[in-house]
């Protein structure tokens, strides 16, 4: 047997050395059974541990400057100035979030060939050995549904556009238009957490949280990271969106998301209740703030210090928010625009709106989330009512953006979590079909600050069902929005479990050069 | 002595005695006669004519660099064989390739002229060009072959005066397929000046000048300019364009749709009346927007602004010029920070990236004072978002100070575009927000000097264009 350089101990007798195990285990045990090395390692854990009591709680976390940068008082640092990693050419995000997953086949990605394809099977070739969803896995025939709508051609670049995109139609020499975007998720949860936050696991931060952590606030009188829900139209198959998405998982729950209510009061509680008028509320948050740190000073969880931040928001907000939702001075041009619909709250038109709102308030990133684009039936029958119910928002949107001037320099973007099938769920009849979930390829777009505009980026085969130029993972997608904002998505990072945690993931992930202007 | 005795006297006077020079002699002559009386025979009278003749023609771009080459090489030969024989003796054979070749060019060049029927004063010089340049080395070849007795000086003459018309020949031939401005376009503007005193800066301001005539000249003048003019129309001038051409108007001020110019540049690529023809790139989309905003506007020469109309240029943006070293004040920006609630924050990590100035925090009590206690680092700020604060048209005092900004945020604040001149200096802004305020636009005119401005937000002011397009109408357009 070899004896351990450190061990001393000669007694010859049955060793772990002696038995068929792996070099490395005998190694690890040999550690583990050093008096010395014992010894020794305890020493410096003694010097690290008095080595991290002087240097602050800081030195041990992974990334100084998101910290800095975002904390409440704002007071980042002009000195030691670490994001943006480069000079970025979008100041703030608006993600227009599609859930349950649009159809691209009848929407963006026109193929006019299938006309002709009308309940025929869909090629084995085309299909490949792809694991189909339970909805759809044990059907007979997989027959290719063309789309109900046609299209035309529309805008100085001559983009192909759905009938039911009439206003989408008119901004395509504006858009950014992605037809490769591809998921590995095909079911929705982990389609939408893998979106979000990608990791179809929930627990990590979404992109909101992270821009909020890597670039602080512009407005300390709004959350930086702002969440809109639109209405539900009980007529579509509203697939759920839960708060996983826009948390801010393991980095302080200041980076969260902070929703908007859809109807009533934007934010409840906001309006000071009878008889408590601002002072007695001052004086109230400063007694709790001051029990809340001697909590800390007791415990030293930093999430104390986020329920802090968190209230004096709140304080802040019950004056912000009013002025925000008081629409009365948006001239008659806005309504024009966005249409009467955009008057009652909670509608997507008042949403994008609401949105235009926030980006010029400073808020660095809105989520404004619409459900019911699940259409595994009645695609005829949901498909136009979803539409009717997002398109002139979407345009109304970009197209204030543009005329204020803020499109120079605020990203919008518009994505589902995944597409549709282009072969028909359930029956398929002349007047009607079903589509089920899709994640090889759909459509997504973007446009603003950094983006090429009047573009199709990429593209997919005759049945709008692979990849066949340019394809754009999730991943890719995301490190495209943080290079538009100025960050290196590879130097954004926080060490949690050991890994040095990104919104992209361990998989190398690449900026889509093609998108950018 | 009879006449005919007369004649050979004469003849011989002129002509060589030798019968084999004798014959060469008079080969030149026929042949120089022939190319004199080619444009008089057979006249360019700008109409296209049968099909061949243009599949031909269209070599001449090609076949050109055939004589050029050959013609350059010979006065190289010719002196570099004082020192290796060998090389003169071959300059001969080189001059006659090269004779033959110019000959070939010129037949073809004359197809190209003919059959796609260009005319106009550039083909024109061209034309002669050729034919000069071709008799020229008829001439050389004549007088290397047999030297005159007693002028030795003949042949060197005649070579340098073809070359010099090779010279001439080519540029012209260049200016027809590029336009005559492709050379100087990226000249230095140093010397520009030098080379034309006088004419360095273009003396209107207006959009048309500034922002639709480029375009045009770039992209549409090598066809219908002062060189070809190609369906009776030139877009070299303003008055030409408004002139229009054989079908009439090209443009009708205030109606892009019924604007012919519009209407072929927006075709779909490979229609047969697409323009720019014969497979030039097609303009970009933000060149046809800019053009069909001019024509909605009035198409006029004067005035200096489309407002409303973002200006994007295909040009990049100027590089931004770095800004100074401020992390002395790095101490002072923290306290304006605690004692303003505005921000100063670096753009990016890279600190001559330079600093944004935030103010939405607190934009309703930010006003000039408030502004202008940023003036100590002026110098360092690149971009200002004032928008929605308390400012006034005082602050561009404090604001042209800011050498090195580049955006500058002014939406819905109380300014009304008095003393906007004063920004004039900023060589740097490229973006000025000014929608939601008072702003006129004889407010805004001035701003037209500004050369690096591309973005200027008029929305909502009474400088506003009205709305471009009926906004509940789809615009289906390349419907097929």
């Amino acid at each position: 047997m070899k004896q351990h350089p450190l061990c001393t101990d000669t007694e010859e007798r049955l060793s772990v050395g002696d038995l068929p195990v792996p070099v490395e285990l005998k190694r690890e045990w040999s550690w583990l059974q050093t008096r010395r090395h014992f010894l020794g390692r305890s020493g410096k854990v003694l010097g690290w541990a008095a080595m991290a009591s002087l240097a602050g709680d800081r030195a041990l976390r992974g990334d100084a400057s998101g910290a800095d940068a975002a904390s409440p008082s704002g007071t980042a640092s002009a000195d030691r100035p670490r994001l943006p990693h480069f000079a970025p050419r979008a100041k703030r995000a608006i993600y227009l979030f599609m859930s349950g997953g649009p159809s691209q086949v009848d929407l963006l990605d026109h193929k006019p060939n299938l006309a002709a394809l009308y309940d025929k099977d869909i090629p084995d070739s085309v299909r490949g050995a792809q694991q189909l969803t339970g909805m759809t896995a044990g059907q007979a025939r997989f027959p290719i549904a063309p789309s109900h709508w046609a299209f035309k051609r529309y805008g100085e670049t001559g983009t192909w556009v759905s009938d039911l995109l009439p206003y989408t139609a008119r901004m395509v020499d504006d858009l950014a238009i992605i037809k490769s975007t591809n998921t590995e998720a095909i079911n929705h949860e982990p389609a939408i957490m893998l979106m979000n936050t990608g990791n179809m696991n929930a627990g990590k931060p979404c992109l909101g949280s992270w821009l909020a952590y890597g670039l602080g606030s512009m407005n300390d009188n709004l959350p930086t990271f702002m969440v809109l829900q639109s209405k539900l139209n009980t007529k579509e198959n509203n697939q759920p969106v839960s708060s996983r998405l826009w948390s801010s998982g393991f980095l302080s729950s200041e980076f969260a998301g902070v929703g908007l209510r859809s109807a009533g009061d934007p934010v409840l509680y906001l309006t000071d209740p009878d008889g408590v008028d601002r002072e007695v509320r001052r004086k109230m948050l400063d007694a709790v703030n001051e029990i809340n740190r001697q909590t800390f000073a007791e415990l030293g969880d930093p999430e104390t210090n986020a329920r802090i931040a968190q209230y004096e928001m709140a304080y802040r907000m019950q004056s912000s928010v009013p002025e925000l939702a008081d629409l009365r001075k948006e001239p008659q041009s806005t309504w024009d625009l966005y249409g009467s619909e955009a008057r009652e709250p909670g509608t997507f038109a008042y949403n994008c709106l609401m949105a235009r709102r926030l980006a010029e308030r400073g808020v660095l990133f809105t989520q404004v989330y619409k459900r019911g684009w699940d259409m595994h039936d009645n695609v005829t029958g949901i498909l136009p009512i979803i539409c009717g119910e997002t398109d002139r928002g979407c345009y109304a949107l970009v197209t204030d953006l543009k005329r204020r001037g803020m499109l120079d320099d605020t990203l919008v973007i518009w994505a589902g979590e995944f597409g549709r099938t282009v072969y028909s769920q359930g029956g398929l009849t002349p007047d009607n079909y079903g589509r089920d979930h899709h994640p090889r390829c759909y459509t997504t777009w973007m446009t603003g600050g950094g983006v090429r505009t009047g573009i199709t980026y990429g593209e997919t085969d005759d049945f709008s069902y692979n990849v066949v130029k340019d394809p754009v993972t999730v991943r890719d997608f995301n490190a495209t929005i943080l290079h538009c904002l100025g960050i290196d998505h590879n130097k954004l990072t926080y060490k949690f479990q050991g890994l040095e945690q990104k919104l992209t993931g361990p998989t190398p992930a690449a900026v889509v050069q093609g998108l950018l202007a | 002595m009879n006449a005919r005795g007369r004649l050979a006297l004469l003849a011989g006077r002129f002509l060589p005695r030798d019968r084999s020079a004798r014959v060469a002699w008079l080969a030149a002559l026929a042949l120089s006669a022939l190319l004199l009386l080619l444009p008089a025979l057979i006249r360019l009278d700008g109409r296209p004519h049968a099909d061949w003749q243009q599949f031909l023609g269209r070599f001449h771009p090609l076949a050109v660099h055939l004589p050029i080459g050959l013609l350059v090489l010979v006065p190289l030969l010719e002196i570099t064989g004082a020192f290796r024989p060998a090389l003169r003796e071959a300059a001969g054979f080189v001059l006659a390739l090269g004779l033959t070749a110019s000959l070939l060019a010129v037949a073809l060049g004359f197809l190209l002229a003919y059959g796609g029927g260009d005319a106009g004063p550039g083909v024109s010089r061209h034309l002669w060009g050729g034919i000069a340049l071709t008799i020229g080395s008829i001439l050389c070849l004549l007088a290397r072959s047999f030297p005159p007795e007693g002028a030795k000086g003949v042949y060197p003459a005649t070579l340098a005066c073809t070359l010099l018309a090779l010279v001439w020949t080519a540029h012209q031939g260049g200016s027809l397929t590029h336009g005559s401005s492709y050379l100087t376009q990226y000249m230095p503007a140093a010397l520009k000046r030098f080379a034309w005193p006088g004419s360095a800066t273009p003396s209107a301001n207006s959009f048309y000048a500034q922002r639709v005539d480029p375009i045009l000249d770039s992209n549409c003048v090598a066809c219908h300019g002062e060189g070809k003019v190609k369906g009776g129309l030139r877009l070299d001038s303003y008055a030409a364009l408004m002139k229009g051409g054989q079908d009439g108007l090209v443009i009708v001020a205030g109606q892009p749709d019924k604007s012919l110019l519009l209407q072929r540049i927006t075709l779909p690529a490979g229609h047969k009346q697409f323009m720019p023809a014969e497979g030039k790139p097609p303009l970009k989309q933000e060149e046809v927007a800019l053009i069909k905003a001019w024509i909605q506007q009035g198409a006029s020469s004067t005035a200096n602004a489309v407002a409303g109309f973002s200006i994007r240029e295909d040009r990049a943006e100027p590089p931004p010029q770095p800004v100074g070293d401020y992390s002395a004040f790095s101490a002072e920006i923290r306290r304006m920070d605690g004692a303003q609630g505005a921000k100063l924050r670096p753009v990016s990590s890279k600190p001559e990236d330079g600093l944004i100035l935030f103010t939405v925090d607190v934009a309703p009590s930010f006003g000039d004072a408030q502004l202008a206690q940023f003036q100590k680092f002026a110098p360092y700020i690149v971009e200002a978002e004032l928008g929605r604060t308390a400012v006034t048209d005082a602050s561009f005092d404090t604001l042209r100070q800011f050498t090195h900004l580049r955006a500058l945020h002014l939406e819905e604040t109380r300014v009304t575009g008095s003393g906007l001149d004063k920004l004039t200096p900023l060589s740097q802004l490229t973006y000025l927000n000014l929608s939601g305020t008072a702003v006129t636009e004889s407010a805004v005119a001035p701003l037209r000097l500004m050369n690096n401005l591309r973005r200027l937000y008029l929305y909502n002011t009474p400088a506003q264009p009205a709305p471009a397009a009926d906004l509940t109408r789809p615009i289906a357009r390349n419907t097929p």
